[in-house]
């Protein structure tokens, strides 16, 4: 066991306490009185890392085991990189500063594509060889988990293991695993043989991947008993009954989120067809208000934090929403701390509510038409009419509220340049709304910001077929829209073309990849999710160096391929989505969860077989209510 | 201000050493309230549209220095024990920062005008006199209108060699005239040929007034 010294690099860096540690209740304990050193690493800085409330989880779990200690890593900045480099000090852990290839296990979270080259500058940082076949006995089991994990093939080189699905119940099993590995005294392959046998693990070595002459897949099949030819994912299907952290680490730097968050729940009852998320996190389970009270008040206590946030994928879908507000904006008033609500839908409830939640701060509110006209919102089964829309911005705008942002999307499947004019359209009769009120304030003027980003088809969702846009094509797209704009309240932003091909790439990509992510690593890739570091030029040189084109991945694909992903099970199927892309051509939408169960096959995942919406009293009754409605 | 309000002036003096002397100034304050909300005190706030606990600071402390002088100003919309306040603070406050003690009423903070150091570099002069006895002492020195080259001899009061390596440094501090340690350990490595300090650690020990009283 040692630690590094970095007293003296620390002063010349910026930023020093991305690195120091010492952190309001990040977990102290004595190294030699565990069996099981974990380093939780997450492939970023320290203030994107920390936002993330699955690592805050995790992190939890496995400190609340007395044989275990988890530690956290991040990326360097550049500056504290070099230093690092400069001085021979290799990556190490915040809470006590051991290198991290001392560790029993190196788990990396895989929240997007573009980090994966900071994976691999990390591995190198800490001495530990970047290939899993490269490394000893004595080498940490280097594994990940997490949203991108579900395609674990761009990366099935570099990891010792994946785990597909929800950690807090299969993280445990792993460790006591390795206790009884440990015991046994076996190889290092023994213990990736033995935690292949247990649900959502995936040992990418124990598997053989066979390509058609076009490159496409033709088969992977497992090389020994021990690995399952599918892998399924897996889930906590009662929220209520596992551990959430009653503490989170107080950063003494200012971070993305800093604030308490609180996880109401999982999944979506929304199925808009590009969203990976709404797929893979099937089906939707949701915490108690009494449960989430509870955990705001332990957060509160333990943290001091002046403000409280709830998270979910689509928070105004939870079916206590009133309840749970009123109920914790009675506990925030009482403490005098803020809460906010990120994914706001006005039309859930009324604009009371929202006064008494934003009380102070009017900055802005954001909508996700997602598409511009109503025949492509169909086909993207994004459940919004202009008639919502414009009823929620106009009870904004009638609140007080002089900014909205807009999230679109450019490049969908069957686009047609009407459907991108109907963008500006849009944006355009939201300024006409402003005006056309009698309670809005005329001598200001609103302010309209579009958020346009290029679409980028990812695995698990009914567009998995779809070819993605090339550069070229999105900048015609996006120069079409900006012309197409022409009033002056609206403003107009869009994302880097070539960072969404390279995250398509990855996102449908497979094994031959791994030999580009380590050309791309070698060229200098790194910290690519910042625009400062990002350099197109040099991914290109790493694909031509590899002979791999990237348009092989991003070609429309057809039905009767196999997909290096489909051996994942994520509960949904193939079928389902196949038959969502065929409403989607034909601009048909498809109710959500609530409204009625397309049988998705994610009911498969709970223990009796059905979801949570068509047993749990309250969702029933919330079904109820939608049916009277019509 | 709500005239109806009954306020309690508190003042603290708190260290600042190991790890927390990478917080910088901006975080602290953070990380202060914070620890005010967790100890349960009952801060006072501003009022209007962003309420804020109502406090003050002495002298900002830059990012790497220690220091076991550090004031601040707080209001309580209750009375406390001084003990108390000292107390619960320290139960709930991150690892490196302690409340040395608690203090009903106004501080001294407003007559401050002078600090004291004690610089550790890795090499010490052998001899400060002829670096005493310069008229001018001119250095690139950060000041409010950028970066300026600005005589620091006005601001130095006392300079002495320790024995045990180190030296103590009487500057002017607060918000008319102020000069950090590490600006004069520049000059000393521009001014005194051949001297090469090394790395510095910086602490701050102690806070004056004109007459050279120690604010405490
Ligand atoms: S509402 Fe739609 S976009 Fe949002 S998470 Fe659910 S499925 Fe995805
Ligand atoms: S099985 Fe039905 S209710 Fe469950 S997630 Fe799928 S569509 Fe929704």
């Amino acid at each position: 066991m040692s630690t590094v010294n970095i007293d003296k690099i620390l002063k010349r860096v910026q930023k020093p306490t991305r690195y120091s540690g010492g952190e309001l209740n990040s977990v102290v304990k004595d190294p030699r009185d565990v069996d099981i050193r974990y380093a939780f690493v997450f492939p970023d800085t320290y203030e994107v890392g920390m936002s993330h409330l699955g690592m805050k989880i995790l992190y939890h779990c496995l400190n609340l085991r007395p044989d275990t200690y988890c530690e956290r890593v991040f990326a360097p900045w550049i500056d504290m990189e070099e230093e690092m480099r400069g001085a021979n000090i290799p990556l190490f852990s915040i809470e006590t500063r051991t290198p991290v290839r001392e560790f029993d296990f190196v788990g990396v979270t895989l929240q997007y594509e573009m980090s994966y080259t900071n994976i691999l500058n990390m591995l190198d940082l800490a001495g530990i060889p970047l290939l899993s076949r490269d490394r000893g006995e004595d080498a940490p089991f280097v594994n990940a988990g997490g949203p991108c994990a579900y395609n674990p093939e761009p990366l099935a080189e570099i990891f010792d293991f994946f785990t597909m699905g929800e950690g807090e119940e299969v993280i445990g099993e792993l460790m006591d695993a390795y206790r009884e590995w440990k015991a046994e005294g076996g190889k290092r392959i023994d213990y990736l043989k033995k935690i292949a046998k247990i649900e959502g693990i995936y040992v990418p070595c124990l598997y053989d991947v066979e390509y058609n002459k076009d490159g496409t897949l033709k088969s992977m099949t497992p090389n020994c008993p021990e690995a399952k030819p599918r892998i399924r994912k897996r889930i906590v299907e009662n929220l209520d009954g596992i551990e959430y952290p009653d503490k989170f680490i107080v950063p003494f730097m200012d971070i993305v989120h800093d604030r308490a968050s609180l996880e109401v729940f999982r999944g979506c009852v929304r199925g808009c067809r590009f969203c990976q998320a709404g797929m893979i996190y099937r089906p939707i389970r949701e915490k108690s208000p009494d449960r989430l009270v509870k955990d705001a008040e332990c957060l509160l206590a333990s943290t001091g934090y002046e403000e409280i946030s709830l998270s979910s994928l689509s928070t105004s879908d939870y079916t206590r929403f009133e309840e749970l507000a009123d109920r914790l904006l009675t506990l925030t008033e009482k403490e005098k701390v803020g809460l906010s609500l990120p994914s706001l839908r006005v039309d859930n409830f009324g604009l009371s509510l929202m006064e008494r939640v934003q009380k102070v701060r009017k900055s802005g509110l954001t909508f996700a038409p997602e598409a511009g006209s109503q025949r492509m919102r169909d086909v993207i089964n994004k459940n919004v009419s202009e008639e919502d829309l414009m009823r929620s911005v106009g009870l904004a705008f009638d609140g007080g509220w002089m900014t909205v942002k807009l999230y679109f999307m450019i490049g969908l499947p069957y686009e047609t340049d009407e459907d991108i004019a109907g963008i500006a359209r849009l944006a355009e009769k939201v300024v006409e709304r402003y005006y056309a009120s009698e309670k809005t304030n005329k001598r200001r003027a609103p302010s309209v910001n579009l958020s346009v980003a290029g679409f980028v088809p990812k695995p698990f969702t009914p567009f998995q077929w779809a070819g993605q846009d090339s550069m070229e094509a999105l900048r015609r797209k996006q120069r079409l829209l900006k012309d197409e704009i022409k009033n002056r309240h609206v403003k107009y932003s869009y994302h880097q073309s070539d960072v969404s091909v390279l995250e398509g790439v990855f996102a449908r990509g497979d094994r031959k990849l791994n030999q580009v992510l380590v050309r791309a690593f070698e060229l200098g890739c790194k910290l690519d999710s910042w625009n400062e570091c990002f350099s197109m030029d040099r991914w290109r040189q790493a694909f031509d160096d590899c002979g791999i084109d990237m348009d092989f991945y991003t070609r429309e694909r057809s039905y009767d391929e196999i997909f290096p992903w489909d051996f994942v099970d994520i509960g949904v199927t193939k079928e389902f989505m196949m038959r969502e892309n065929e409403r989607a051509k034909a601009a048909v939408t498809t109710p959500h969860c609530r409204l009625k169960c397309s049988g998705c096959g994610a009911a498969s995942l709970c223990a009796d077989g059905r979801c949570s919406v068509y047993k749990e009293e309250s969702s029933l009754r919330k079904i109820e209510e939608l049916k009277n409605n019509g | 201000m709500d005239e109806e309000r009954v306020l309690y002036d508190y003042y603290l003096i708190y260290e600042k050493t190991d790890n927390a002397k990478y917080i910088s100034h901006l975080d602290f304050v953070r990380t202060y309230n914070r620890t005010m909300r967790r100890a349960g005190l009952p801060v006072a706030f501003s009022e209007g549209f962003n309420p804020h606990p109502l406090l003050s600071f002495a002298l900002p402390l830059s990012v790497g220095y220690t220091s076991r002088c550090e004031l601040l100003e707080l209001k309580l919309t209750e009375e406390l024990a001084e003990e108390e306040i000292r107390d619960r603070l320290n139960a709930v406050i991150p690892e490196g920062i302690r409340i040395l003690s608690a203090h009903r009423g106004k501080s001294r903070m407003k007559k401050l005008r002078f600090a004291r150091y004690i610089v550790t570099p890795e090499r010490v002069p052998e001899d400060i006199g002829g670096f005493m006895a310069l008229k001018e002492t001119v250095i690139d020195k950060k000041t409010k209108s950028g970066v300026k080259d600005t005589d620091i001899r006005p601001d130095i009061r006392e300079i002495r060699l320790l024995s045990n390596g180190r030296m103590e440094m009487i500057l002017s501090a607060g918000s008319d005239r102020n000069l950090k340690p590490d600006v004069v350990v520049k000059a000393m490595n521009k001014y005194i040929p051949g001297y090469d300090s090394g790395d510095c650690e910086y602490h701050r020990s102690a806070i004056y007034d004109e007459s050279m009283n120690e604010i405490n």
